[in-house]
């Protein structure tokens, strides 16, 4: 019996702690390279962005979704499905770390050797290219996207809006820097231009709030309904246990009747409430004895 | 040599002249001073808000001694210097969330359990909060800083911060100032318009005394008002997580020791920093102008109308109540969540008409369903704006 109830402790802990492992590493993950996304990329680069050795190639940009820092180090790009380590990203590197809601270009150069953001696979200008970004696992494909073929000279292939689910060409492009400029915030243009008194702020908010607390207002009335309905039945429990259990012995129903008349009739005696602290006097204790707190006195 | 070494006295002295207080003053340094001192002056003498203007006030003082800008990491808004590193919290937006942990971890929410149609109460009273974004919009400012102009209605100082710090943070000085300052003027700037809107018969309705609240269901309230507060807005999660946990601290009845501690010596450390730093950044430079009067112009409009809401709603939902079950309009001044000043009002008038009519107990349900309402208002308003 206690074996059970042992087991079946043990099996709601792990289950517990399987679980809350499970929330902690979907946390986790959704803070991490599962944030990442290839957001633009340019496959023909003639008259265009430069490296830093001055040469012009393909490059593709991946971009953070996330608001946290995520570190690629340790990813890899590819151009192969079947060869998802292709290009490992180099760890070690600071600046592989990507900040909230910014990029990261590379080039695709097949030069490896010339640092951290230089692939070892090109683009194939005559045909569509392939690049997929995979997890530090190798296995975990987080984004992939195929440009088509026929890309033209200089133009970009990207995201419409960072991170989105769009795919457009850019005859501007827009290298490590956000495919839509933003140079206002929409939402408080929208306001200005569609709502410059505020009564439609008003209403939206006041409804929300009249709503949140409308809800809140309907659970606990049916809260309070139910404990109402609880207490009335638990009193009536109690009465009919007192009136099922039969016959009280008369010792109690005398201990009970002598309480109430005491209390009716405040016939209580009082008793005295005075406190006397007497002095005791003792010759010795140890604790106030001064041999033990004396040094030694030192020999000669 | 002699001479020169003079000279270099005579230089250097001139040097540290240009360094003092005195030689870099500005009128607006001392109108800030005087302020300040206004601020300690009413904190001691009427003990309004001694709490919070006696850390803002002195914050006024700290920000406002002039000095020559010459790197010396003295300033608020120095970048490493001491109080801009304490200023983050503001900056950042992290004192707030835990004000509000402390606030919820003392605030026993029996009042609006046990009467729940109160919480209709503090829902009416954030038309302040809207009705101070409408009017500023009027007055010109932009719709992220009407918004965090307008959270000054709902009378909560560290919802004020948190969300001016995320929709207008160059105001936030000014926001802060006057949330806190008509927070402690709440009993000059209510009474007037309770009985305004107040007939004498309806001041006297006595309401039920509230039912015994089970230790179950002060548990269940805070974890259903989170879910159902924040699934509805989750950008009011940073303080209506922590209201809501706070209060979970403390009616759980098993972790009395960290209730003890959020409700405690945490909110008063918070409040300390939160207090002094915000009176500290209202430097005269960054403080005075015509936006910052503007903007008390409008936190007083704000609590007005925040007040009036309240009261008259409360006045509408009366004529669907049954006799018996009838509230006392005056405590729809309550909504405004100030916590307990608003509620205490309400029983300070009360007794004025009725030395046996006790309102507190009732009033505090709307009081903390304001606290709610308000967080929720910054929510949506960050929802939007942010």
């Amino acid at each position: 019996m206690n074996i059970n109830r042992i087991c079946r402790k043990t099996c709601r802990v792990t289950v517990a702690a399987i679980a809350l492992m499970i929330v902690v590493t979907v946390a986790a993950r959704a803070q991490r390279t599962t944030s990442m996304r290839i957001n633009e990329a340019l496959v023909i680069n003639d008259d265009n962005f430069l490296d830093d050795y001055g040469k012009k190639s393909g490059w593709l940009e991946l971009y953070n979704t996330s608001a946290n820092v995520v570190n690629v180090a340790g990813c890899f790009l590819t151009d192969d499905i079947n060869d998802p380590k292709k290009y490992p990203i180099p760890k070690g590197d600071v600046l592989t770390r990507v900040s909230p809601r910014q990029h990261v270009l590379f080039w695709v150069d097949s030069m490896a050797w010339h640092g951290t953001f230089h692939v070892n696979f090109s683009f194939k200008p005559d045909r569509a290219n392939f690049i997929a970004f995979f997890d530090s696992d190798g296995k975990t494909l987080i984004d992939s996207v195929t440009i088509p073929a026929g890309q033209q000279s200089d133009v970009s292939y990207g995201r419409l809006v960072d991170g989105g689910d769009q795919w457009v060409s850019f005859t501007k492009v827009t290298p490590s820097t956000n495919n839509k400029t933003l140079d206002s915030n929409e939402r408080i243009d929208n306001f200005k231009s569609n709502d410059g008194v505020g009564v439609g702020m008003t209403v939206t908010a006041m409804c929300v709030v009249f709503l949140g607390l409308i809800m809140l207002y309907c659970v606990f009335k049916f809260v309070a309904y139910l404990a109402i309905l609880l207490t009335t039945k638990r009193a009536k429990k109690a009465s009919d246990d007192v009136q099922l259990s039969g016959e009280i012995s008369g010792e109690v129903l005398a201990a009970i009747s002598a309480a109430l008349y005491e209390l009716d009739e405040d016939v209580h005696d009082i008793e005295r409430t005075i406190l006397t602290i007497q002095k005791v006097r003792r010759n010795y204790s140890p604790w106030s004895s001064k041999i033990y707190t004396l040094r030694e006195a030192p020999r000669k | 040599m002699h001479d020169s070494f003079i000279s270099f006295l005579a230089e250097n002295l001139q040097l540290f002249l240009t360094y003092t207080g005195v030689y870099n003053a500005t009128p607006g340094h001392f109108i800030m001073i005087a302020i300040g001192l206004l601020f300690i002056f009413l904190a001691i003498r009427y003990e309004f808000e001694p709490m919070l203007l006696i850390p803002i006030g002195f914050g006024i003082l700290i920000g406002n001694i002039p000095f020559k800008d010459a790197g010396l990491q003295i300033g608020i808004y120095e970048q490493g210097s001491v109080l801009n590193i304490l200023y983050q919290g503001v900056t950042s937006g992290w004192y707030p969330p835990l004000i509000f942990l402390g606030i919820g971890a003392m605030t026993d929410f029996s009042a609006l359990i046990s009467n729940p149609k109160l919480m209709l109460v503090g829902a009416a009273a954030q038309f302040g909060i809207f009705g101070a974004y409408t009017i500023a919009l009027q007055m010109g400012f932009e719709p992220n800083q009407a918004g965090a102009i307008g959270i000054i209605g709902g009378a909560d100082g560290p919802t004020a911060i948190f969300l001016s710090s995320k929709l207008a943070p160059e105001l936030m000085g000014a926001i802060a100032i006057s949330a806190y300052s008509y927070m402690a003027l709440v009993p000059i700037i209510q009474p007037p318009f309770m009985k305004l809107f107040t007939t004498k018969k309806e001041r006297l309705i006595r309401m039920r005394p509230p039912r015994v609240v089970s230790s179950t269901e002060k548990i269940i309230f805070p974890i259903i008002g989170l879910l159902l507060t924040c699934f509805l807005v989750p950008s009011g999660l940073p303080l209506l997580g922590m209201l809501f946990f706070g209060n979970l601290l403390k009616e759980s009845g098993v972790t009395r020791r960290l209730a003890e501690t959020a409700r405690g010596p945490l909110i008063d450390t918070i409040t300390i920093l939160l207090g002094v730093t915000v009176g500290a950044s209202t430097q005269a430079t960054q403080f005075l102008t015509f936006n910052s009067i503007k903007i008390f112009g409008l936190g007083a409009l704000s609590f007005v109308i925040a007040t009036s809401a309240g009261v008259l709603f409360v006045k509408f939902f009366n004529i669907f109540l049954k006799t018996g079950n009838k509230i006392n309009p005056l405590i729809g001044n309550a909504g405004v969540s100030a916590v307990p000043d608003s509620a205490r009002i309400s029983q300070v008038v009360g007794l004025r008409y009725d030395p046996t009519n006790y309102l507190l107990m009732h009033a505090m349900g709307p009081n903390v369903a304001g606290v709610i309402g308000s967080a929720v208002a910054a929510g949506i308003l960050l929802g939007f704006l942010g």
